[in-house]
C-alpha cells in the first residue's frame, strides 16, 4: 500500500491473539445509527431497524445502540471503540442485509483499521529459527582462550606458496631425484 | 439611494478556492514556515515533494536490491565462496532462490545459508568452475557426480 497521504496512519499487521484466551471482551463500545425518516437512501437502514436491530441489541448487551433520526441527511453508522477510535460507515442506498453485515464487522473488529497503511504485508514474532546471524556465529569458541600475540592466528587465512617457496620445493625434489 | 455599482466591483473568484487550496496544504503540513502557510509558495514545494516521491519509488527498489546483494556477498565471503560463483553454482544445482530470500536466509537462518554455500562449493568442484582457485568439495554434501 502506498503512502499517498501524509495524515495516513501507518502500522504493522497485528493479530488480536490475546482477546478471547482468558475472556473475550467486545471492543465495540457504542453504535450510533443516523438516518432520515422518509428519504429513499435511508430505506435500508430503516428496514434494518424495524427487523434486526432489536435482535442485535439483545445479542450484544455490552454494545450501546443509539438511534438518531436526522431529517434531510444521508444515513451513517458511527462506531466507537473502547480505545477511543471512531469509524464512520456511510450507508447510503444500502439494503438491510448489507447494514447488518457491516454491523457484524464493526462488532467483530478490534478497532478501526480503515485508511491504515500496512508497512509490511506479513508479521512474525519469530523471524529466526536457527538464531539470527551474529559476528560470533561462525567463529570458533577456541578464540576465547587464545592468547595474543599469536603467530598462527595472525597469519593470513589462505596463503598460497610464493614463488620463492615453489623454487625451494622444486630444488628439494630435484635433490631427492639425484640421490635415487 | 442604493448604489449597486460599488458592489459589482467585488471580485469573487469562486466558491471552491478554500478546498482546492486545502488539498495542497494538507500535503505540506510538515513543512517549515511560509512553505506551510502561504499557498503560492506551498504549491511549488508540494510539487517538488510529489516529484521526489515518484522518483523515490524506483530508487527504493534499486536500494533494496543493492542491500540484498551486499548481504549475500558478505555471507558468501565468510564461507570462502565468491558471489558470482555462488549464484552460478546454485542455478546449476536447480536452487532457484531470489536475492531477497537469500539475503533473508543469510541474516536469519545462517546455518541454512552455510548449507547453500556448501552446495555451491560442491557443484563448483564437480563442474570445474573457478579453475584459478579450485575449491575442495566440502564434507557432508552428496552430488550427482559422486553417485554416478
Amino acid at each position: 500500500m502506498s503512502n499517498s497521504h501524509l495524515l495516513m496512519k501507518a502500522g504493522f499487521i497485528t493479530s488480536p491473539a490475546q482477546n478471547g484466551v482468558g475472556r473475550y471482551v467486545c471492543q465495540l463500545q457504542r453504535v450510533v445509527l443516523k438516518f432520515c425518516k422518509n428519504n429513499g437512501s435511508s430505506r435500508g437502514v430503516r428496514d434494518f431497524i424495524e427487523s434486526d436491530l432489536v435482535n442485535f441489541a439483545k445479542d450484544h448487551p455490552g454494545v450501546v445502540v443509539y438511534l438518531k433520526p436526522r431529517r434531510h441527511r444521508g444515513p451513517v453508522i458511527v462506531a466507537e471503540y473502547l480505545n477511543g477510535e471512531k469509524q464512520h460507515v456511510y450507508c447510503r442506498n444500502f439494503t438491510s442485509e448489507v447494514v447488518s453485515k457491516w454491523l457484524t464487522l464493526l462488532k467483530n473488529q478490534q478497532g478501526n483499521h480503515e485508511g491504515m497503511r500496512l508497512r509490511k504485508m506479513w508479521h512474525t514474532d519469530h523471524p529466526s529459527i536457527q538464531g539470527p546471524w551474529t559476528p560470533y556465529t561462525f567463529r570458533e569458541p577456541s578464540l576465547n582462550l587464545a592468547e595474543f600475540p599469536n603467530d598462527k592466528l595472525s597469519s593470513p587465512a589462505s596463503l598460497e606458496p610464493s614463488a620463492t617457496d615453489r623454487l625451494i620445493e622444486a630444488f628439494k625434489k630435484q635433490q631427492l631425484k639425484e640421490l635415487e | 439611494m442604493v448604489f449597486t455599482t460599488a458592489v459589482n466591483f467585488i471580485r469573487s473568484r469562486g466558491p471552491d478556492e478554500f478546498w482546492r487550496k486545502r488539498k495542497i496544504f494538507k500535503l505540506a503540513a510538515h513543512f517549515q514556515g511560509r512553505k506551510r502557510n502561504c499557498y503560492s509558495i506551498t504549491i511549488r514545494y508540494v510539487h517538488r515533494a510529489l516529484v521526489y516521491a515518484t522518483k523515490g519509488r524506483k530508487l527504493k527498489k534499486v536500494d533494496m536490491a543493492n542491500l540484498w546483494e551486499q548481504r549475500i556477498l558478505s555471507g558468501c565471503e565468510q564461507h570462502g565462496v565468491t558471489y558470482p560463483l555462488f549464484k552460478e553454482s546454485l542455478s546449476r544445482s536447480g536452487v532457484m532462490l531470489n536475492r531477497k530470500t537469500l539475503a533473508d536466509l543469510a541474516c536469519w537462518e545462517p546455518q541454512s545459508f552455510k548449507a547453500l554455500t556448501d552446495i555451491a562449493q560442491a557443484r563448483a568442484a564437480q563442474d570445474g568452475l573457478n579453475v584459478s582457485k579450485s575449491l575442495e568439495p566440502p564434507s557432508g554434501v552428496v552430488t550427482r557426480g559422486m553417485i554416478k
